[in-house]
């Protein structure tokens, strides 16, 4: 009995010391437009999308738009999903996904959409 | 104060309260027939003061009382009669007091089946709808606006479906109903009850579970239906809100289960039940205290109730800790010496626990992520594989479990005895193997996943063999004995449903323009037959009827794209996904954007979106906005006028600004039209505005261009996503058993 203790112990030991190395390796920070740049990993950035800016890719038929962060940072993000329902309006967008140098774009794979008044919908990528 | 509502629901607080001073005293001088009788009749009036609550604020929406803020903001006048009853949950508020009510209609029941257990059960039930009660009063549904609107804001499009009206009343239901294996829990500590309270309080946890399932199904269910992001679960806080009380409950019922038939886990359970109480309160506090706002796509927006639900959720605790310290050293532990075999149901049993309890560890500590990390250093919340490289392996080692352990007696079971039976197991592997084999092997990196994918299919095929042999030999005997089998049969194919949809399916991106047949995944061919507008409600619906072939076969899909302007002015764009229901494959298509299309001036009619420039003879256009100083109704009248801004430049000349208008419900009048710059006596003529698509249609009059337009038109196209999504009828059928099995277990154990 004391063995299968000890035993039992030792999975769930070590259940736990992997979910938190998968734990720390998907966390997605939220950052700069500057440090999603400089990075690899996954990341949130948060901004408003600048009127006028979005279309649809003729190639990839991605939604692409351009992300202006507070500090007036921009990049361009290409989100690989469902147009917002109320992208038109919205006050503040979070996307979630990592930075490409070779194509000098953010892509998306969520977009978290904020709006002045309250509005419980959902977007979600692959 | 003449706010009837306010004053009902402060009546209602005094009433939970008398009866819980009177269940307090029952606790303590149990013979007390008056304490009695006020505790029951002080629960029945605040039963019914918060059911006239209700009536009351579902009447003031019903009559459209926008003197209400909570009724001008989820309801409106247009709304139909089955939508007009769901505002009554569409916000915070409303939806706090349908837990109540729901939780005071279940204390009425409880107060009949509760027995000798009567007051310490009801007094911490009381707990529970005391707090709720003050939250609702700090936050109040029935608050007045100075001036009432003319009309209420609406209920949010997404909300317009008829599971979403039955959606809110189930999941609280089954949030109100986890009160009970908790108060049960607590009054078995209270009076040193190790064993007596497991009996009473099964029935109840039973009934939990299957409430809450059926509304975390339906959940997913209208996600997958009205959302059109082709998917059913995507582990979003609010989704794990409910699934995290849903799997601890799973495990105490189990616990429950091992402690009737072998004495065993008391201290366990009482823990459990514990647990799989404060994770409703502590779902509630993350979901509703806008804490988790900027990693939610759902917006929680705090209305001042954080530091309430963090009071009730240290009380709660509070009361727990210190029932269960005060106890923990009576509690018997089961017989020593009495070495459990290895192979034997009560293993298999404490397994499974152990399974749903590191699951719903870990799919909490995934939820909470923006507030550990908070603490820490940036507020970050782990992506959906957290959930899903933790989950995996405990899914896996689950469904080990369960192809095996329904065959083993309490006790110390032979394997050769049990052999025979196995085969089912085997057979239901190597059926499903060798489907998942034809259709490739999964190919999801990295190869570690693929790797445990295709092992859940060959136990979710084992599971579905053993338990569906289980199913039909118990059926022969008595169904109320094959609920464990059904249930398990259903968590066999709801993962066979889960590996293929989410490993075999297949989506693609497809621009369709209008009349070309496109050929996309799956062998399907789609074409755009024509495109419709309808007025629908306040906003505007776009039709994209589609002819889809494949082989012989051939169906109609009607997918849309709802535009509606809202009160406030704001624009939102809802898109309708078509799904074509099949045995085995369920065909998803969801339009993403619609593209009106260009033509490049061969003729007169000229369509025109905004910020996109246009080559028009010698002209180049830009549409650049409408006209809003133009946007007025004439007096008298119902007409509309509308103006556009247009940017024209004759020949590389400085732009000039043209504002051509449109009166909507008239037909334009050649005195509308407008002279465009230049020499040449040339007339432009607005006549159609889509303000949802931006676009605007225009009549060109004046000279024909000499030059041959070499450019040709692109027609109008919209963009869609395309999904195969197999094993989706599979899976809902799976999830439909776990329930069947749920309802009969509650209704063997209610009726002994």
């Amino acid at each position: 009995m004391k063995k299968s203790y000890i035993i039992g112990a030792a999975i769930i030991l070590l259940a736990m010391i992997m979910a938190m190395y998968s734990f720390k390796s998907t966390l997605t920070p939220y950052v700069t437009v500057r440090e999603a740049k400089a990075g690899k990993r996954p990341v949130q950035v948060a901004g408003i999308p600048v009127k006028g800016t979005e279309r649809y890719d003729m190639t990839s038929n991605n939604l692409v738009f351009t992300l202006r962060e507070d500090g007036g940072d921009e990049m361009v993000v290409e989100y690989d999903g469902p147009r917002p329902g109320n992208f038109d309006d919205v006050t503040k967008v979070v996307a979630i996904g990592t930075y490409e140098p070779k194509k000098n774009i953010f892509a998306a794979r969520e977009l978290l959409v904020k709006c002045p008044t309250k509005y419980e919908g959902r977007v979600k990528g692959e | 104060m003449n706010n009837f509502g306010e004053v009902t629901m402060g009546l209602g607080l005094i009433a939970i309260g008398i009866s819980s001073i009177c269940y307090l005293v029952l606790c303590l001088k149990t013979d007390n027939v008056l304490a009695r009788n006020v505790a029951r009749l002080s629960f029945l009036g605040f039963a019914t003061l918060v059911t006239i609550a209700s009536i009351l604020l579902m009447h003031f929406i019903l009559n459209h009382q926008f003197l209400y803020s909570y009724v001008a903001r989820y309801s409106s006048r247009d709304l139909s009669l089955a939508y007009l009853v769901s505002s009554f949950w569409a916000g915070q508020e409303g939806s706090f007091l349908l837990w109540v009510l729901l939780g005071a209609w279940l204390g009425i029941f409880l107060i009949f089946k509760a027995g000798d257990r009567e007051p310490q059960v009801l007094l911490i039930y009381n707990l529970n709808n005391i707090f709720l009660m003050i939250l609702l009063i700090k936050q109040s549904p029935f608050r007045m606006l100075p001036m009432p609107p003319p009309d209420g804001q609406g209920l949010n499009m997404l909300l317009q479906d008829p599971w979403m009206v039955i959606h809110p009343p189930v999941v609280f239901l089954g949030y109100a109903a986890f009160t009970i294996p908790f108060a049960y829990a607590m009054c078995g500590l209270w009076r040193r009850e190790y064993d007596g309270w497991i009996k009473p309080a099964l029935p109840w946890t039973v009934f939990s579970f299957i409430t809450l399932g059926a509304g975390i199904i339906i959940g997913g269910y209208w996600s997958y239906k009205v959302l059109g992001w082709g998917g059913y679960w995507g582990w979003d806080p609010v989704e794990n809100a409910s699934l995290l009380p849903w799997l601890a409950g799973m495990a105490l019922m189990h616990g429950m289960i091992l402690q009737q038939t072998q004495k065993k886990l008391r201290k366990t359970n009482f823990v459990l039940a514990a647990i799989s109480f404060l994770l409703v309160i502590y779902c509630t506090f993350l979901t509703r205290s806008g804490i988790l706002a900027d990693f939610s796509v759902h917006s929680f927006v705090d209305l001042g109730i954080t530091g309430w639900l963090l009071i009730f959720m240290f009380a709660f605790i509070g009361i727990s800790l210190a029932l269960l310290i005060a106890r923990a050293k009576q509690i018997p532990v089961s017989k020593k010496g009495q070495s459990m075999s290895y192979f034997s149901r009560e293993f298999g049993l404490i397994a499974a626990i152990i399974l749903l309890c590191l699951s719903t560890l870990f799919t909490g500590l995934g939820t909470s992520a923006p507030l550990i990390t908070r603490v820490l250093e940036k507020a970050s919340k782990v992506s959906t594989e957290f959930y899903v490289n933790v989950n995996l392996p405990l899914a896996i080692l689950m469904l080990l479990l369960l192809s095996l352990v329904p065959l083993l007696a309490w006790g110390k079971n032979r394997f050769s005895t049990l052999r025979p039976k196995l085969i089912w197991a085997f057979l239901g592997a190597i059926v499903s193997g060798t489907v998942t084999l034809l259709n490739g092997y999964p190919d999801m990196p990295p190869p570690l996943l693929s790797l445990g994918v295709f092992i859940l299919s060959l136990l979710a095929g084992a599971v579905v063999g053993m338990n569906l042999f289980l199913v039909i030999k118990l059926i022969r005997k008595r169904i109320t004995i094959a609920s464990g089998a059904i249930a398990h049969l259903g968590v066999g194919l709801m993962f066979l449903g889960i590996v293929s949809s989410s490993a075999y399916d297949g989506s693609a991106k497809v621009r369709l323009p209008q009349g070309t047949a496109v050929t996309t995944l799956g062998g399907y061919e789609i074409k755009l037959t024509g495109l419709a507008s309808s007025k629908d409600g306040r906003g505007m619906r776009l039709h994209f009827p589609l002819d889809v072939r494949k082989g012989g076969d051939q169906f109609i899909a009607q997918p849309d794209i709802y535009t509606e302007r809202r009160r406030d002015g704001n624009m939102q764009r809802f898109t309708h996904p078509h799904i074509q229901r099949g045995l085995i494959t369920d065909f998803y298509i969801s339009p993403v954007d619609f593209d009106p299309g260009e033509e490049k001036g061969s003729g007169r009619d000229i369509v025109m979106q905004k910020a996109k420039k246009l080559q028009f003879h010698d002209y180049e256009l830009a549409f650049t906005g409408f006209d809003v100083s133009k946007m007025m109704g004439k007096e008298g009248t119902h007409d509309m006028t509308v103006g556009a801004r247009i940017e024209v430049s004759y020949k590389g000349a400085e732009p000039v600004t043209i504002k051509p208008i449109i009166t909507m419900g008239q037909l334009h009048s050649p005195s509308s039209r407008v002279k465009l710059p230049g020499p040449e006596e040339a007339y432009l003529t607005l006549v159609k505005i889509d303000a949802g698509a931006k676009t605007i249609g225009l009549v060109y009059e004046g000279p024909e261009s000499n030059e041959e337009e070499t450019s040709a038109n692109s027609p109008p196209s919209v963009v869609a996503e395309v999904s195969i999504k197999p094993g989706m009828t599979v899976l809902w059928l799976g999830t439909l058993l776990i329930l069947v099995g749920g309802g009969v277990a509650v209704s063997r154990r209610w009726q002994k």
